[in-house]
């Protein structure tokens, strides 16, 4: 048997709180104001830009391009992040939709205080077409740079949001995997099953000392067996069948002839690896929430079958129904985690109605001989 | 001499029933049991019928609990619960001085619950308050047991059987037609149930209609966003699309 007990609290202790934050609905938030980077990049830009400008057109001093391109880099991107943080758009568009209206306001903004600063008359700046021009220029030169730079930014922000998010269900599923361990260590020594069960021993070594010890052996088997398995990751088929048909000798003894049981498995099956602690609560629901709650009692039929790639096990019973009972004292969601954390997207439980009354509870997983 | 008291066992294990009766008979021997049962409904049959003076209750009973058989016979005789494990019940017995015993049966035990039920009869002190008194700070619990207020299963038809989903596996119901859509993570399926009821039969705490068509399960809302209009998306866990919360079911949102 596999020691894997001082796993339990690893992965806990590895989930710190934080770790959750995201979980909960977050709206996205663009920043306000300006950082050193953001300053740095724009002088940059402008810097290339009027570099770029004298370069091409060759009629005024690289100064003048400079002070201008430096006057709109810095309006736009100021406009950005305020109009960024102020509209806060949420999709693609509307981040250019907002960037390319700051463009042009930053632009003509900064266009003509940069103008003022380098010393060309103000009349002149605004007539002359040559002017305008060039402020366009530079206003769509730099408004491309600037859509270009936040879109970037907001493809790595998502990026690292999934990233992050593969991270939390990674931690999640593990802390789920430890809980769930915790909670089926609980479940087997259920105080009221045992209690019940040690009276009915103690009654029996009075009137029917043989059936006491068979009842014995059984409730050893299925402590020990329940206890040592929940500590390993697989046990086999046929040591889980072995188990859930033990459970089902002790309450065939303290039902009487309330309860039937059927239970079939082809030969083959018993040697293929299986997860702990699958079927048990399957049958205990049918037992305790399905047939001891009617006065009736009635049967559980339980079948491991073998078909196109595909291992089921169906746990069916004539019971009352699940419908009545509040699914989470069930354990179902605890089995549907741990075929989750097991097998993937391959693993399932299909809960139905059973015909023609109870519940019929078929676990699916990958037939495979090794894990 | 007063004729012998008379007594009702109710286990629905039989051998327990047939342990508590020979213990019964060891150590009080002018006892009368007049009847076994073996449900809570066969109990109170029973106890109509042969007007025992002390009934032994098992707490846990298919039909009817040992708790609401004695709500119905506390005033016709005497009680006695019987539980192999309830730690609420028994603190309430305590409180009440209520008698009880607990399985597996000791004979020491029983010994003295035999002693205190014989004084009380000599004393006729057989008032069945603690007993109402029990059952009244019992009542919480019992309540508990009953079956939830809202949809916990959801049916839909699935071949030729009826599949059962769990509520908190359904991510969210969609109106399609004369239809709802009942998307889990990895199926969906149709039901005729239309959203206008579904919607009051659903817990509203999990359950939150965000369009005349749309119920979200909040469970699995991963992000909540602004659009440009400034109406609120919401995205699901591993679900792909979005979904928008119409103008109508706005205010649950602002308040985040």
């Amino acid at each position: 048997m596999m020691k894997t007990g001082n796993k339990l609290q690893t992965p806990c202790d590895s989930v710190r709180q934080k770790d959750f934050k995201p979980m909960s609905p977050t709206l996205r938030q663009h920043r306000k104001g300006l950082s050193w980077k953001d300053l740095g990049l724009t002088a940059l830009f402008s810097t290339i830009i009027a570099a770029l400008l004298t370069y091409v057109f060759q009629d005024e001093s690289f100064w003048v391009y400079l002070i201008i391109s430096q006057g709109i880099g810095l309006s736009i991107c100021t406009l950005c992040r305020y109009s960024l943080a102020l509209f806060n758009p949420q999709t693609s568009w509307g981040i250019v939709a907002v960037v390319a209206t700051a463009s042009i306001f930053g632009g003509m903004l900064g266009g003509t205080v940069g103008a003022w600063l380098s010393g060309i008359e103000m009349p002149i700046f605004l007539s002359k077409k040559i002017y305008t021009l060039r402020v366009l220029i530079m206003s769509l030169l730099f408004g491309s740079v600037i859509a270009y730079y936040f879109f970037s930014r907001e493809r790595l922000s998502e990026i690292r949001g999934l990233l992050q998010e593969e991270r939390i269900q990674r931690l999640t599923s593990e802390k789920h995997a430890v809980q769930s361990q915790l909670k089926m260590l609980q479940a087997q020594i259920e105080p009221h099953f045992l209690f019940n069960t040690l009276s009915n021993i103690l009654s029996l070594l009075d009137s029917d000392a043989a059936r006491g010890k068979t009842m014995l052996r059984d409730l050893t088997r299925y402590l020990r067996a329940s206890l040592a398995e929940s500590r390993s990751q697989w046990s086999t088929l046929g040591s889980e069948m072995e188990l859930v048909g033990a459970y089902l000798n002790i309450f065939k003894i303290r039902m009487d002839e309330r309860l039937q049981v059927h239970i079939e498995m082809d030969e083959a099956l018993k040697e293929i690896p299986f997860s702990p602690m699958l079927i048990q609560p399957l049958v205990e629901n049918a037992v305790i929430h399905g047939l001891d709650a009617t006065i009736e009692g009635g049967t559980i039929h339980i079948r491991a079958e073998q078909e196109n790639g595909l291992l089921r096990i169906t746990v069916a019973d004539t019971g009352q129904g699940i419908a009545s009972v509040p699914s989470p004292g069930l354990g179902l969601a605890n089995i549907r985690e741990r075929l989750q954390a097991l097998y993937g997207g391959r693993g399932r439980l299909i809960i139905t109605e059973n015909q023609p009354r109870g519940v019929k509870a078929v676990i699916e997983v990958p037939y495979a001989t090794a894990p | 001499m007063p004729p012998p008291l008379k007594a009702v066992l109710a286990d629905d294990e039989k051998s327990l029933c047939v342990h508590l009766k020979n213990l019964l008979q060891q150590a009080w021997p002018e006892l009368q049991i007049c009847a076994e049962a073996r449900n809570g409904v066969e109990a109170l049959e029973m106890i109509e019928k042969h007007h025992p003076d002390i009934a032994f209750l098992d707490i846990k009973m298919p039909g009817m609990s040992g708790m609401e058989v004695a709500r119905r016979a506390a005033d016709m005789c005497r009680i006695v619960f019987i539980t192999a494990y309830d730690q609420f019940a028994v603190q309430a017995f305590e409180n009440e001085a209520v008698d009880y015993l607990l399985k597996p049966v000791e004979p020491e035990r029983l010994a003295r619950t035999i002693q205190r039920l014989k004084e009380r009869f000599e004393k006729r002190d057989l008032d069945p308050a603690p007993i109402q008194a029990v059952l009244k700070s019992l009542q919480g619990r019992l309540a508990a047991a009953a079956p939830p207020p809202y949809l916990k299963w959801i049916k839909v038809p699935d071949r030729q059987s009826l599949r059962l989903i769990a509520v908190e596996e359904i991510c969210c119901f969609q109106a399609q037609d004369k239809y709802t859509v009942v998307q889990t993570e990895r199926e969906e399926f149709l039901i005729r149930k239309p959203i206008k009821e579904l919607v009051d039969e659903l817990d509203p705490q999990t359950f939150w209609q965000i369009h005349r068509s749309t119920i979200v399960n909040a469970a699995w809302i991963d992000k909540i966003s602004t659009s440009l209009t400034g109406s609120y998306v919401l995205t699901l866990k591993r679900r792909p699309g979005t979904f928008t919360v119409s103008r109508g079911y706005r205010d649950r949102f602002k308040s985040m």
